[in-house]
């Protein structure tokens, strides 16, 4: 049996900035994965957005934590990943979602976040070719930005192994060891890996993680579709989502990466839940006809691949992070609702403060297991 | 330099149009690939890669790979699935393209949809065996490839084919049979044909994607069932040069040579001596292509002993337990450096020779296409795949496989139609690597006249020698009772030379004795343009090469039907039964340079093509990171560009393992759709531009 301080199930989008970040702190850290390698999961299905645009306290604050980190990675670390601070820009064609973005203008900039309306010519500016016809103006947060998902997770997983995160990969966890009311190992279909902590940080499988401890957590993954164009000269830098719904799809969102490639996602409607990875005849047909349309000059450039990734959902649209009621020892890290990524290096900075150090931050209350989740999130 | 004179192959015909490759004015024939029409010109180089500025040549010339991406009107395109049109401006594209900035914004439309009961992917020799028997059991059928045509690489093949002349069409050869399977195909109302067809993806909802980049058009397509009939790619090699313009798939070459009738190379070194590299190298020297050799890393010829002996005898070299040190030039091919092996098969750089070229074939191989096979199983509709897809081997064996997996997917599909036993036993036959070889003793005097000399000794798949016979008096006798045995002569002969026209081998001579006492005359097949005046004079060679002196030519003739000329030679009458050839190729042009360069630096060799990743690069990322998935190697962007993998893949696990990884700790990495890159416009059937 191996010992460890702290055992994360999940190399993923949370288990990896977390393992590093309590192996940097001196934490003895055990990391397993039932796949074959780090952020096998949906961590690479992400397609690179971070952001601090939300809606709500708590996303907005883990992810300017999150910003700070990645913009340090390579100066820090000597770790590129392809960051591009290129900005969020949420453009409006239609005047009520003019209004709902301007209307939740106050609030962002309430918790920290730089943003602000900017108008059409700014944004043809910005994005040189998007269709001028109709454009009211539109959201722009210069601060956000983008990275490649696969470089993240690549350079999260060689620093937390410097640090001396150790990672079990291929293990399957088929339990846990309760002893006294409290996490003593975590079991595994390789052995078991006693431990003092446990960390949740299964991503879309997170709920029956949870229920190895009792735990019921609403946590029910859909999944989106995204696909990748081969790369071209660089043409534009933010992320543009466009948030107005149409027939089938609600939001779609697409930015240009450092490399030149154009990488895209759409929200379906109806959703599909359930935890299908295979790709579907629909979504091409979705999300290209609403990508032109917005950005006309689109139309030569040429789609390279496609995949689909899972959205851990929670009913609210906000993470479940704290430790469990009823198991001592066991802290849960999941429902990052598609964020995993942008979140990740945020959450396992204040994750790490409260599994060492036991603080409790303010936004712990609003991402509590056992919180009311009737609230809607009003930026998706 | 196209191929003006073809001995097999007739002259293309087509409009000439006048185009420009980076502002100068050039002239094409209308309708070729683009990347034939710049070879034509002598343009070998295609694209500049963003690292290190380098060339970029031909790879495959088959639409799989991305290396011969040219800027054409503005746009990146792969030029060898591009037609060339009158007036079209095209550039070498340095590094990633510009995207015009056309803003006009243009309606989209939904993908038509189409639907049939059974799908096939690929129209070669098993996709449309499989459609024929499938519609003959009534079956709707929407037959598709990618190609302006149909018949797969049976289109490439000039050489006459092995195996029966009742179950695959032996002894003629793989053009001519293309055109008997395609008319097959036509004759059947329930086969739909789509050619310029790109099957991009079966998703997971039962559709297939099809993108019809003529039209620039987008179309989902419904069935019930689907076979996979999407054949083989070339497997690639890693030696430093190996991403140099001139380094090409053998075929990528035949492509060039045989279909497109474009003189490719001067000189070529062919590396691999499996069927495939030896029939390169007969093709390129029927297309007056000099051979320098052909070279193996193993210690025998792994293809047929009748191809191998074919070559020997016209006077290329074959080097065994060789291997290709480097491929070293500027900015293209200049010279290519082998070396013997030792038993870890490292070369022993004391052993090189080096050899001016100004191409190297890759000849080491396929791999099956079989992506869709298993999406198809993933996603749970019925789906079979057939051919090289399934298996690598002969397309004659590929023929009867087809019709096969034809009936299995009726079957499948709720058919009780019959698969004949006899079929799955010819299958098995044919697909048969070769046997035993055994020694043969040849009469000499005949009885009567003409004998034929069987120069085959070695156990095949192939019978058409004993078909043609007039007095049936070649048989198949041996030890497996099956078309594997070898031919044997007993009879009466009366020299009509059907069963020397009709040899795939060119394995088969006729002799008789001279009037004059002490000589003899020999029938050759000989399958190149000639213009031998009775009284010339020839260079004899035995079944295996070697020189027996001379012969004098006393009168040709040519069979147009077989499209073989018969040399009939005077000979001396004691070496009548061993001559099996003549020399066709100078020895001089096999002659290695005098100082041969010993740089070897393994390490430089490329893996993933599109984004130049190096051996080097990849051990070292490796050994830091302890990778075992492949997946893992994505972070260097390998197996990330235009082809997805599709070279590289198969060469990562070699190079993790001279890394020190376990084989069985390998993990393989995860396929996406789609198979090939298709611009936003066709997805969003925004009507063409060309239209």
């Amino acid at each position: 049996m191996k010992n460890y301080d702290v055992v994360i199930v999940g190399a993923g989008s949370v288990g990896l900035p977390l393992a590093h970040r309590l192996a940097a702190r001196g934490v003895r850290v055990g990391v397993v994965d039932e796949l074959s390698s780090p952020g096998q999961g949906q961590n690479k299905a992400a397609i690179g957005g971070i952001r601090a645009t939300h809606s709500d306290r708590a996303k907005i604050q883990i992810g300017i934590a999150s910003l700070e980190f990645v913009r340090r990675l390579e100066e820090d670390y000597g770790e590129d990943v392809d960051w591009v601070q290129g900005g969020y820009l949420f453009p409006a064609y239609d005047q009520q979602i003019a209004e709902n973005l301007k209307a939740l203008l106050p609030i962002q900039k309430g918790y920290g976040l730089n943003i602000d309306w900017i108008g059409p010519e700014e944004v043809r500016e910005i994005v040189p070719g998007i269709r001028a016809e109709g454009l009211l103006g539109g959201t722009f947060s210069p601060e956000d930005g983008h990275l490649s998902s696969l470089k993240l997770g690549g350079a999260l997983y060689r620093l937390a192994r410097r640090a001396g995160a150790e990672f079990h990969f291929e293990t399957k966890v088929t339990g846990m060891e309760i002893v006294g009311g409290r996490v003593t190992a975590v079991l595994t279909d390789k052995g078991k890996f006693g431990c003092g902590t446990v960390v949740n940080a299964a991503g879309a499988f997170g709920r029956e993680v949870g229920q190895m401890v009792g735990a019921d957590l609403p946590v029910y993954p859909d999944s989106h579709e995204a696909g990748v164009t081969e790369p071209i000269q660089p043409l534009f830098n933010p992320m543009l989502v466009d948030i107005a719904p149409d027939e089938h799809s609600d939001n779609y969102y697409f930015y240009q990466a450092k490399e030149g490639a154009i990488v895209f996602c759409i929200t379906p409607r109806p959703k599909r839940m359930g935890t299908d990875r295979r790709s579907t005849s629909e979504f091409l047909p979705m999300v290209i006809p609403r990508m032109l349309n917005l950005y006309p000059r689109l139309r030569n450039i040429r789609v390279r691949r496609v995949w689909r990734g899972l959205y851990p959902m929670t009913p609210d649209g906000v993470p479940i992070v704290g430790f469990d009621r009823d198991v001592e020892g066991f802290f849960h890290a999941v429902g990052m609702c598609g964020q995993g990524l942008m979140l990740g290096p945020g959450l396992a900075e204040i994750a790490a403060e409260a599994i060492v150090d036991g603080t409790e931050p303010e936004i712990f209350a609003d991402l509590s297991p056992y919180r009311d989740f009737s609230g809607e999130e009003l930026l998706k | 330099m196209r191929i003006s004179q073809h001995p097999i192959l007739d002259q293309k015909t087509g409009r000439e149009v006048s185009f420009t490759f980076d502002g100068q004015p050039l002239v094409g024939r209308e309708g070729e690939m683009v990347s034939s029409a710049l070879f034509a010109n002598g343009i070998r180089t295609f694209s500049r890669h963003k690292v290190d500025n380098a060339p970029q040549g031909i790879f495959c010339a088959n639409g799989q790979c991305a290396q011969c991406t040219v800027l054409i009107d503005g746009l990146p395109m792969k030029s060898c699935i591009t037609p060339l049109r009158e007036g079209m401006d095209i550039r070498t594209l340095v590094h990633y393209p510009t995207l015009p900035p056309d803003d006009e914004l243009r309606p989209s439309r939904r993908p038509p949809e189409l639907s049939c009961q059974v799908l096939v992917v690929g129209a070669g020799p098993s996709g449309i065996t499989a459609a024929i028997e499938l519609a003959d059991a009534g079956y709707s059928v929407i037959l598709v490839d990618d190609k302006d045509h149909l018949g797969g690489k049976l289109v490439l093949q000039t050489h006459k084919f092995f195996g029966s002349m009742a179950d695959c069409y032996a002894g003629t050869r793989g053009t001519d049979i293309a055109k008997i399977l395609e008319e097959e195909a036509r004759k059947r109302e329930n086969i739909t044909i789509m050619t310029d067809s790109v099957v991009v993806g079966v998703f997971a909802d039962g559709k297939a994607g099809i993108y019809q980049p003529q039209e620039e058009r987008y179309l989902l397509l419904s069935f019930a069932g689907v076979i996979v009939a999407t054949g083989a790619r070339e497997r690639s090699l890693v030696f430093p040069g190996n991403d140099l313009p001139g380094v090409f798939g053998a075929g990528a070459f035949q492509t060039l040579v045989n279909r497109d009738l474009v003189k490719s190379s001067e000189r070529v070194l062919i590396v691999g001596c499996g069927n495939v590299g030896l029939i390169a190298a007969y093709h390129a020297l029927q297309a007056g292509i000099d051979v320098v050799a052909l070279i193996d890393i193993a210690p025998k010829v792994s293809g047929y002993k009748v191809h191998g002996d074919k070559i020997k005898r016209m006077g290329v070299p074959i080097y065994l337990s060789h291997t290709l040190v480097s491929v070293q030039g500027e900015g293209k091919v200049e010279k290519a450096t082998i070396a013997q092996v030792d038993e870890s098969w490292n070369p022993l750089l004391s052993t090189a020779k080096t050899f001016a070229v100004d191409t190297v074939l890759i000849a080491v191989g396929l791999s099956s296409v079989d992506e869709f096979y298993s999406a198809g199983l993933e996603a749970g509709f019925p789906v079979l795949k057939t051919g090289d897809a399934n298996e690598i081997a002969e397309a004659s064996s590929a023929m009867i496989g087809g019709r096969i997996t034809g009936r299995e997917m009726a079957r499948r599909l709720g058919s009780t139609i019959d698969i004949p036993e006899e079929w799955f036993a010819k299958a098995e036959i044919l697909k048969s690597p070769p046997g035993e070889v055994f020694p043969r003793t040849h009469t000499w005097p005949p009885e009567d006249g003409w004998q034929p000399v069987i120069h085959c000794y070695e156990e095949i798949p192939c019978n058409p020698c004993t078909t043609v016979c007039p007095h049936n008096s070649i048989q198949l006798t041996g030890r497996t009772g099956t078309i594997m045995d070898l031919p044997e002569f007993s009879g009466k002969c009366i020299g009509c030379g059907l069963c020397v026209l009709i040899c795939p081998g060119l394995a088969i001579t006729l002799v008789r004795e001279s009037e004059e006492a002490g000589l003899a005359e020999v029938v050759l097949p000989y399958e190149f343009d000639h213009n031998f005046q009775p009284g010339d004079q020839v260079i004899l060679r035995d079944v295996e090469g070697s020189d027996l002196g001379r012969g004098t030519v006393l009168r040709t003739r040519f069979n147009k039907k077989h499209r073989t000329h018969l040399l009939t030679l005077q000979v001396q009458a004691d070496i009548a039964t061993k001559v099996a050839g003549i020399l066709v190729q100078d020895p001089a042009v096999t002659q290695p340079l005098p100082e041969a360069d010993f740089t070897y630096l393994p390490d430089n060799a490329i893996v993933c093509r599109c984004e130049r990743i190096t051996v080097g690069q990849i051990k070292e990322f490796v050994r830091e990171n302890e990778v075992t998935d492949l997946n893992q190697l994505k972070l260097l962007r390998t197996a990330m560009g235009a082809c997805g993998g599709k070279t590289c893949l198969d060469l990562l696990p070699r190079v993790l393992m001279e890394a020190g990884v376990k084989k069985e700790e390998i993990r393989p990495a995860t396929y996406r759709p789609l198979t090939v890159e298709i611009p936003m416009k066709a997805l969003a059937n925004q009507g063409g531009d060309k239209a």
